[in-house]
């Protein structure tokens, strides 16, 4: 039995192929799908998503969003998805050091969850790239 | 030959004061029918024949430019519209999931913050506006409808911010300090997730700290290529049910407000006039969710607001490029005209000056016998 991943974004198809298994970052934990997995839905939270391909592993970092996996096909809708191989190393560790440094100046209820969430985002970011490096 | 130079000026001028009645009257005609704005600019053709032929060749270079304005706008519009077809996936099988888990939840109370409906003491105004003019009507249209709703706020004694998307509206709210701006943010060339994801981080958390108890959008909706409206959408509380009203019962919605409704038959819920029917068999009835449906509910709403977002900065997009197609086109269309009225009148002064100097050749060969 083959697995078929399907991500979304508003843009654009980030992947539509065959996969061997995934691991994803849920609100509840990460979650790994095998083939002929049950039918579940699941939030997915800000964090990464790691492919195995026949013997690679790709990670793509998610920006939260929805999945479905049913019939051996998943379906992940995000707002922003992005392959760890595509993110500019430097770029995103400058972007992780711009979103502490604004968390810390964060005044308010409203300019934490903003910073909170850059923060988030940043980091996963980052995660992604390491995850990459670390697999080849 | 000093002598007779003379009169020939004086006598082209008397010829050429005829030749004014007509531009006058040409000038009539088109009022008519254009701006007449433009009829008092084509009137004082008093210039001499070099002034008219730079005349027209200006008028000819605009026309060029005008034309081509007009074209890129028209393959821009292509564009946009490719976009929009991109994202199509994305939101077919959200609203496709969406409609499922409310079905599933249609029995619950559930309890989201961002379906959370509270009396409305404060309202944001997301106004998308365009980056660029030369656009027609485009810019002004929406910027008078958010002052319309500004002013109408005021009379229901609410207080009001602005969220300003684009650099016309930038602008705009620049220049009158009055006006509570919360924040100021650019628009781009082609409209992405990213540009959408930072007005929904916006209103999000100016909604989630109760900062504001309701969001609008203000955008233009695209109808066709000649038509385009601009309009009030509400963005959030998001509600499940279709109507929003605040918990006092009173509804504060503009009277054409666009609704989101989470509940219709056919599963259609974007703004798209051309109905998605997006087929819900396929979604297995022994589902499991992960976490608590509410929870998931949370994780969709977010990416329902930010697609509606993107659909709107699109609409906004495409809608500003017709409005520039057409604004250029009509533009072409003036200065064809222009080029035409003025011509004749290069002509037939040219026609008088020659005629004026064949009558002098011949009263001085004449006068020579």
């Amino acid at each position: 039995m083959t697995l078929n991943l399907c991500v979304l974004t508003p843009n654009r198809i980030v992947w539509d192929s065959e996969v061997k298994e995934i691991i994803l970052s849920t609100n509840s934990g990460q979650i790994g799908v095998l083939p002929n997995h049950a039918p579940i839905a699941t939030a997915v939270d800000i964090g990464i998503l790691r492919i195995r391909l026949t013997d690679q592993w790709v990670t793509m970092a998610l920006m939260g969003g929805f999945a479905r996996v049913g019939s051996n096909e998943i379906t992940v809708l995000v707002n922003d998805a992005e392959r760890g191989s595509d993110i500019d190393p430097q770029e995103a560790q400058q972007t992780l050091e711009i979103a502490e440094a604004n968390l810390r100046k964060a005044e308010g209820k409203r300019q934490t969850i903003e910073a909170n969430l850059a923060l988030r985002r940043a980091r996963t970011r980052v995660e992604a790239i390491n995850a990459n490096a670390v697999i080849s | 030959m000093l002598v007779s130079s003379k009169p020939s000026l004086a006598d082209s001028s008397s010829l050429s004061s005829r030749s004014f009645i007509s531009p006058v009257q040409l000038t009539g005609h088109t009022s008519s029918k254009g701006n007449p704005s433009r009829s008092s600019s084509v009137t004082p053709i008093h210039c001499n024949l070099r002034e008219l032929r730079e005349r027209i060749d200006s008028v000819k270079n605009t026309q060029k430019i005008t034309e081509a304005m007009k074209l890129v706008a028209a393959a821009k519009v292509r564009r946009a519209q490719e976009a929009v077809v991109n994202g199509r996936p994305f939101s077919e099988t959200l609203v496709e999931v969406l409609y499922s888990i409310n079905e599933q939840l249609s029995t619950e109370d559930v309890d989201v913050p961002l379906t959370k409906v509270r009396p409305v003491k404060k309202v944001a105004l997301v106004v998308v506006t365009g980056d660029r003019g030369l656009c027609g009507g485009f810019n002004n249209n929406i910027i008078k409808k958010a002052e319309k709703r500004i002013a109408e706020l005021k009379n229901l004694g609410l207080d009001y911010t602005v969220v300003s998307v684009g650099k016309k509206g930038n602008s705009y709210f620049t220049r009158r300090p009055y006006i509570p701006v919360d924040k100021f943010l650019d628009g781009t060339a082609l409209p992405t997730a990213k540009e959408a994801q930072a007005i929904a981080d916006d209103v999000f958390s100016l909604f989630i700290s109760e900062e504001v108890d309701k969001v609008e959008l203000l955008y233009t909706k695209f109808v066709s290529l000649v038509k385009s409206d601009p309009v009030i959408h509400t963005l959030l509380p998001l509600s499940p049910k279709g109507e929003i009203c605040d918990i006092n019962g009173t509804c504060v919605d503009a009277a054409e407000d666009e609704l989101f409704r989470l509940t219709t038959k056919e599963g259609k819920l974007t703004v798209e006039r051309d109905v998605v029917r997006t087929e819900t068999v396929d979604f297995s009835p022994i589902l499991q969710f992960e976490q608590d449906p509410v929870q998931i509910l949370d994780a969709l709403l977010p990416l329902y607001l930010n697609s509606q977002i993107l659909r709107a900065l699109q609409e906004s997009l495409a809608s500003e490029l017709a409005a520039r197609m057409s604004a250029m086109s009509s533009a072409t269309d003036n200065a064809v005209e222009l080029k035409k009225n003025l011509s004749m009148v290069y002509n037939r002064r040219r026609q008088a000056k020659i005629t004026g100097e064949i009558l002098e050749i011949v009263a001085g060969a004449e006068a020579l016998i």
